[in-house]
């Protein structure tokens, strides 16, 4: 059995963290602004990192945690990307 | 083991509270305020839980490894944000300094 020794607090942090998922998702919609939109999207890389490694706990194991490393490297270089981006365009 | 599942609960909790001011604060500068701070100690939280969950040693190298990044990346990529919104404002500041 998967959840076998999972208490009340892993399925509530999953279903915390996709709820802020939703909340980003539906604000990068809604938002008119490429700004707004550069911090949805880094607050994104942000709840799947948390996701993957609870995910991880759920699943027991610890392979996940690379997968984690990768993202938050990914999520940094693509913020800093697209925002120097911006401030070349605009400038 | 309740102690991780706590810490885990709690890291979801402030990506949460995050989130929600992400949809509720008015410009870009607020939004940004919510989503560096609360979600960086959020995710600490989760990396300290996840890594007290598995108790290897790999695994604490590698959360304070991650920890590291985070704290040095996170506020890197927090002022790119703000120079791309606001390009010139402070500039006289720096030079100054």
């Amino acid at each position: 059995m998967l959840t076998d020794s999972v208490s009340f607090f892993i399925p509530a942090a999953f279903a915390f963290l996709l709820l802020a998922l939703t909340l980003a998702l539906i604000h990068l919609a809604r938002s008119r602004n490429i700004n707004d939109r550069i911090v949805a999207m880094d607050l994104i890389s942000t709840i799947t990192m948390g996701f993957i490694m609870v995910y991880g706990v759920l699943v027991k194991r610890s392979l996940y945690f690379d997968v984690a490393i990768v993202i938050s490297l990914i999520a940094f270089i693509g913020t800093v990307a697209v925002s120097t981006y911006l401030k070349q365009r605009q400038s | 083991m309740i102690l991780d599942e706590i810490l885990i609960f709690s890291g979801a909790a402030f990506i949460l509270i995050s989130a929600i001011g992400v949809l509720r604060f008015g410009d870009p500068l607020s939004r940004m305020h919510a989503t560096t701070k609360a979600s960086s100690f959020g995710i600490l939280l989760i990396i300290i839980g996840v890594c007290l969950s598995f108790d290897h040693w790999l695994v604490y190298v590698k959360a304070l490894l991650i920890i590291v990044f985070i704290y040095l990346t996170a506020p890197l990529a927090a002022h790119a944000i703000a120079r791309s919104i606001h390009p010139e404002e402070g500039k006289d500041q720096e030079k100054e300094a």
